[in-house]
């Protein structure tokens, strides 16, 4: 462990802390701050510690069939969601990548004669129309493609998803609520969504991000389906932000956006909510 | 040797997500009924544990430890964060009346990853009151606090023993590092 951080007594009481009986989101917020003056410390050490020591005497027993089965259907949920974005974003780096022929004119001095060669073949093959003496073949990246935003996804979800949900929010008395506005989106069939705010203030990343929070029919209420966290930049005026649900949504009945520590939590304590919408499909 | 499951995972080879699951289920179960006040919420918290396994696949390092020990320190982190969401709100279920686990002659059984070896046999060098201190709070899930009503420690006591339990314990464990290391070269 760095001997720097082994000096730092309130920084080693809160490594300490989480490891064994967690921190609260201001203790949090006070670590990240006192780990920013230890570059390259190993933040895990004291947690990897204690996890050996639970692993200490442990008697592993088999996971019950159904509960087992659940797993196995989150896993093959991820897989499938992984593989989309795998795909999605290799398309996009091959689009980018590509190159494409394109005609440029010879400059300068060089010899047109091994190009005119490759042109004459080349307007053989396409049966070209014209002479063209001064022809070479370069290979230049084509435009950059212009970026898929959020924005436009989410558009394009509502025009063409079938059954999609779209629910306006709703403010709640939250100090933090007044002022929000837009709406959720949700594809149930593709598991895929986004929210749309505008009003909802920025956040600092390292004192706390919102959270999306899931209720689904299916599901206990007290135990809504993490759907991910999010922040807003300072300036914006209209964020829209990708759904990421933690496992697989079955009957949304309704969304709500709370203030959460940094990396958010797995079970919200929900004292500050700041934004709510019904789910009812959209037209 | 196979290569680590967890590192197949982050390459993005599926089967290596089922293959977690089998190897690592009986490992994360255990862990939850641990440190869950009901079996219902054991299962969902393996449900949570093993969705941020596989998303931390990535991060694995083996020079740091066993993927064992990796795993072991996410599921403790979620469990732990459910342990103070459901001190927070009144039970409305029955729950189980969980037995104290303790460390009964560490050192003495086989264990499940050469870190729980390490990890037994510098325990049992600790003073007595550091072992029930980290013993309550890791094993247990016991809050510095509930370690003070429940040992009649002062908690400034706990928290010291804890602490100091902590280092000493992950010093211990170097040494026997550093000594295996010496016996294989």
């Amino acid at each position: 462990m760095n001997p720097a951080l082994l000096r730092d007594e309130r920084l080693l009481d809160l490594l300490v802390k989480q490891a064994t009986e967690g921190i609260t989101l201001e203790e949090q917020a006070e670590m990240e701050r006192l780990l920013a003056a230890h570059p390259g410390a190993d933040r895990e050490e004291i947690a990897r510690v204690a996890a050996s020591l639970a692993l200490v005497g442990v008697e592993e027993e088999p996971m019950p069939a159904e509960l087992r089965d659940r797993v196995r259907a989150d896993a093959a949920l991820w897989i499938t969601r992984r593989e989309a974005k795998v795909a999605d974003l290799g398309a996009k780096r091959e689009a980018q990548r590509e190159p494409v022929v394109r005609e440029l004119p010879v400059r300068g001095r060089s010899s047109p004669w091994p190009w005119l060669a490759t042109a004459a073949s080349l307007l053989v093959a396409i049966g070209a129309l014209y002479w063209r003496p001064d022809v070479q073949q370069v290979q230049v990246p084509p435009p950059a493609p212009e970026p898929v935003t959020p924005s436009q996804e989410r558009e394009h979800l509502l025009a063409h998803g079938a059954g999609v949900i779209n629910a306006p929010w709703t403010n709640t008395e939250d100090p933090a609520s007044a002022g929000v506005t837009g709406d959720v989106v949700w594809d149930n069939a593709a598991q895929k969504g986004y929210l749309r705010f505008t009003g909802l203030a920025p956040n600092d990343p390292g004192k706390f991000q919102y959270q999306l929070w899931i209720f689904d029919a299916k599901q206990d209420e007290r135990y809504p389906i993490d759907g991910g966290v999010f922040d807003v930049p300072a300036g914006a005026t209209e964020v829209v932000v990708p759904i990421d649900p933690k496992i697989a949504v079955a009957q949304p009945v309704m969304f709500a956006v709370t203030i959460e520590k940094p990396g958010g939590v797995v079970v919200s304590g929900r004292e500050h909510i700041v934004a709510l919408a019904k789910a009812a499909a959209a037209g | 040797m196979a290569e680590l499951v967890l590192k197949r995972i982050a390459q993005g080879d599926p089967r290596a997500v089922s293959e977690c699951i089998d190897e690592f289920g009986g490992l994360v179960w255990a862990l939850a009924r641990r440190l869950t006040r009901t079996r219902a919420d054991a299962e969902d918290a393996v449900q949570e544990i093993f969705t941020d396994v596989w998303r931390s696949a990535g991060r694995f390092d083996a020079s740091q430890g066993s993927e064992k020990v990796f795993i072991s320190t996410i599921a403790r982190r979620r469990l732990i964060d459910r342990l103070r969401r459901s001190r927070n709100e009144p039970a409305t279920e029955p729950v189980d009346v969980l037995d104290l686990a303790d460390w009964s002659e560490p050192g003495s059984r086989a264990e499940v990853c050469v870190e729980a070896e390490r990890a037994a046999k510098a325990v049992a060098q600790l003073r007595p009151e550091q072992q029930k201190v980290l013993q309550l709070g890791i094993l247990n899930g016991m809050t510095h606090s509930e370690i003070a009503a429940s040992t009649g420690m002062p908690l400034g006591t706990v928290k010291t023993n804890m602490r100091r339990g902590l280092i000493q314990v992950r010093e211990l464990m170097q040494v026997l590092v550093d000594a295996r290391g010496e016996v294989d070269s």
